[in-house]
């Protein structure tokens, strides 16, 4: 049986979704549309005239191996931010579930970093590692490792998967942690009878049961690194050295307002659309389905 | 092949609350011992300290002559039944079962064997590669027990293994884990608060009591020498009887209202309290040769028994009879009845145990 609330007037519920609605049609869905009208247009470089061309600036992207480039650069990206996010946080999760005392204050610290704001985080990172001045680049010197995010493409790329996965670790954790504490303690003890140790109980139980929890975390984590990262690269590295750090919603940014390409950075946005929606209904067929086991 | 030796074991949990105040209990090689009190007694934390799942803070535990207090659950060698069963939801029957064997090293050959004839014994052979969830609660319990048996460990363990089935299967389940426990010669630690569970699986029976052992000894031994008023109470069904006494001149002790003696003593107990159970007393043919006379409340036939309360003349609480057979006795009659004086028993009332009388 479904629960109907019954409103003394008609219009009533209608106006309480309207700012909802409202909100949502400004802000997502009429960019959405001018997204994908201004994907199949081309504008002059002075902006006075655009003519309809189908899909040519699809095709142009998709021959474009800059493009390729980065859509791979992004997959490395966003797999490495969550393998990164999700390993720390599990980790950490684990060690908070043995805690008794204290537990709150461990738990509170570590929801922190979510609220910090994705610029600041990657300028936090980046100023740690800021050749000259940052503490850890200093620290790596010591032992041995000359650090500089400037020049080299690689250790561009490492800092902002790490300040990426960091603002991500406090959800992460939360998510773990519940599902640990979910997991019967007399599970653990029928594994411990039957004779595994810490290691092999958690991989051989505690791990497989965690497996929903997991599987929607990646899922989450993916979209975060695909499309919520811009401003962690956008306040450290702006894409740079070299577009080592480019990813496509940086793409996105760059094409559009730098280079000025309405129609190619329109399109590009659309892609990154359709990969949103792929990614949310494999989340939901799955999270329906309960994963695995 | 084992024997537990366990001396002056206590538990203070890390709140500071003591869960058991000192046991010690000899198990023999091969012996069932049932370990049975009302709800909160400790019986599942003497359990789980012989298991290696809670730590012990007193008192040393032996398996085989080897002390075992710092042995982690994985190295004692034993087995535990859950009452939950503790299946591992993601496993298939095979592998909930396989799990300890690979754990310990056994190859795979053998693996196959020894779940193929422990899920023989246990009729579990088409249910292998079922998920625990694709089971009933009777399957899992049986799954539950061959996880324990594959292992051929030196003890069993169960926390209360039947208390999730219905009461048919329960009946069914008991009588089968006697059998194989027979079958198997394996020391067993079993853990209820049924007390006809107790009394049917028992080879010996320890009646706890707010963390304490209130009496250890056969199943027939505590129903017929129950050593207090608490495990006199608790063991049989329906509970036994407690009548006040009066205390007359050179100690007699009698029904107040009676005039038959029932016992002397020597004025040492504090108040005298008779126990006698519903299946001790027979209805008599004239108030002159009753022991109480009972005012009828309630009956309830059993088929094979009456069961028959009232209310009698001078005594609190509420008196139950049991009768074989069926009668035609009714609410609100007048009962004559008479106590069997070879099972009478008696107790002090100031500390609940059994009194020194001469009767
Ligand atoms: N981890 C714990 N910390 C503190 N006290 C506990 C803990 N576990 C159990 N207790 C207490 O110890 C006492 C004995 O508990 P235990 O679980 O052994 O009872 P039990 O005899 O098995 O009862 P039941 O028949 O209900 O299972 C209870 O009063 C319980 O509240
Ligand atoms: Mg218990």
């Amino acid at each position: 049986m479904q629960k109907r609330v019954t409103f003394s007037h008609r219009y009533l519920p209608y106006l309480l979704v309207a700012p909802q609605i409202i909100i949502t049609v400004i802000f997502f869905i009429w960019p959405a549309g001018q997204a994908v009208v201004q994907s199949v247009l081309v504008e002059d470089a002075f902006g006075l005239s655009t003519e309809f061309v189908w899909f040519e600036n699809y095709q142009e992207l998709f021959a474009d191996p800059s493009y390729l480039q980065t859509f791979y650069r992004t997959i490395v990206f966003s797999f490495s931010t969550a393998a990164l996010a999700m390993g720390f946080s599990l980790l950490l999760a684990v060690m908070a579930d043995r805690i008794i005392k204290g537990e709150s204050v461990y738990k509170t610290m570590l929801i922190w970093p979510y609220a910090v704001a994705p610029a600041l985080a990657g300028v936090l990172w980046f100023m740690m590692f800021n050749p000259t001045i940052g503490i850890i680049s200093f620290l790596l010197g010591k032992v041995g490792v000359s650090w500089n995010h400037y020049l080299n493409g690689d250790q561009a790329f490492l800092l902002v998967v790490i300040a990426a996965a960091w603002k991500q670790i406090s959800y992460n954790f939360v998510f773990f942690l519940a599902g640990l504490q979910a997991v019967p303690r007399s599970l653990i003890e029928a594994a411990a009878i039957d004779g595994a140790g810490p290691f092999r109980r958690f991989w051989s139980i505690v791990f497989p049961l965690l497996s929903p929890t997991t599987f929607f975390l990646l899922v989450v984590n993916l979209v975060y690194a695909f499309f919520d990262t811009f401003a962690v690269i956008h306040a450290t590295t702006q894409g740079g050295p070299a577009k080592a750090t480019e990813i496509l919603v940086y793409k996105v940014f760059n094409d559009g307002f730098i280079g000025l390409d309405l129609g190619g950075s329109a399109a590009q946005s659309v892609v990154l659309m359709v990969i949103v929606i792929v990614l949310t209904i494999v989340q939901f067929k799955y999270v329906e389905r309960k994963v695995a086991y | 092949m084992a024997t537990i030796k366990i001396d002056g074991l206590k538990k203070r949990y890390a709140n500071g609350f003591e869960a058991i105040h000192g046991i010690d209990l000899d198990v023999a090689d091969g012996e069932l011992v049932v370990i049975v009190g009302p709800s909160g007694c400790g019986k599942s934390t003497l359990l789980r300290m012989v298991a290696g799942l809670e730590t012990i803070t007193e008192g040393t535990l032996s398996i085989d002559g080897t002390v075992v207090n710092d042995h982690e659950p994985g190295q004692r060698d034993i087995a535990m039944v859950f009452q939950n069963y503790a299946l591992y939801p993601h496993m298939s029957v095979f592998n909930n079962m396989a799990y300890g064997l690979r754990n310990r090293g056994v190859g795979r050959e053998e693996i196959k064997r020894k779940v193929a004839d422990v899920a023989a014994i246990l009729e579990l052979g088409d249910l292998l590669d079922r998920k625990p969830a694709q089971l009933s609660g009777g399957q899992r319990q049986r799954v539950a027990m061959g996880r324990a048996i594959v292992r051929d460990p030196k003890v069993f363990l169960f926390d209360e293994p039947l208390s999730n089935l219905d009461a048919k299967l329960r009946v069914q389940m008991r009588i089968e884990i006697k059998r194989l426990q027979r079958r198997l010669g394996t020391t067993s630690l079993y853990v209820t608060h049924d007390q006809v569970e107790a009394m049917t699986l028992a080879d010996r029976l320890v009646v706890m009591n707010a963390g304490r052992p209130e009496q250890i000894g056969t199943p027939m031994d505590i129903y017929t020498n129950p050593a207090s008023m608490f495990v006199a109470g608790f063991i049989g069904s329906p509970a036994m009887n407690f009548l006040a006494l009066e205390r007359m001149e050179g100690g007699r002790l009698r029904l107040p209202g009676s005039e038959a003696m029932l016992a002397e003593d020597d004025g040492s107990n504090g108040a005298p309290v008779l126990g006698i159970r519903p299946e001790h007393m027979r209805t008599v043919g004239t108030a002159a040769d009753a022991d109480i006379v009972l005012s009828v409340d309630a009956i309830e036939p059993l088929g094979a028994d009456t069961l028959v309360y009232g209310r009698a003349l001078g005594q609190e609480g509420e008196i139950v009879l049991r009768l074989g057979g069926s009668h035609s006795i009714g609410e609100g009659d007048n009962l004559p009845v008479a106590f069997d004086r070879n099972h009478l028993h008696f107790f002090d009332r100031a500390n609940g145990r059994r009194a020194d009388v001469r009767t």
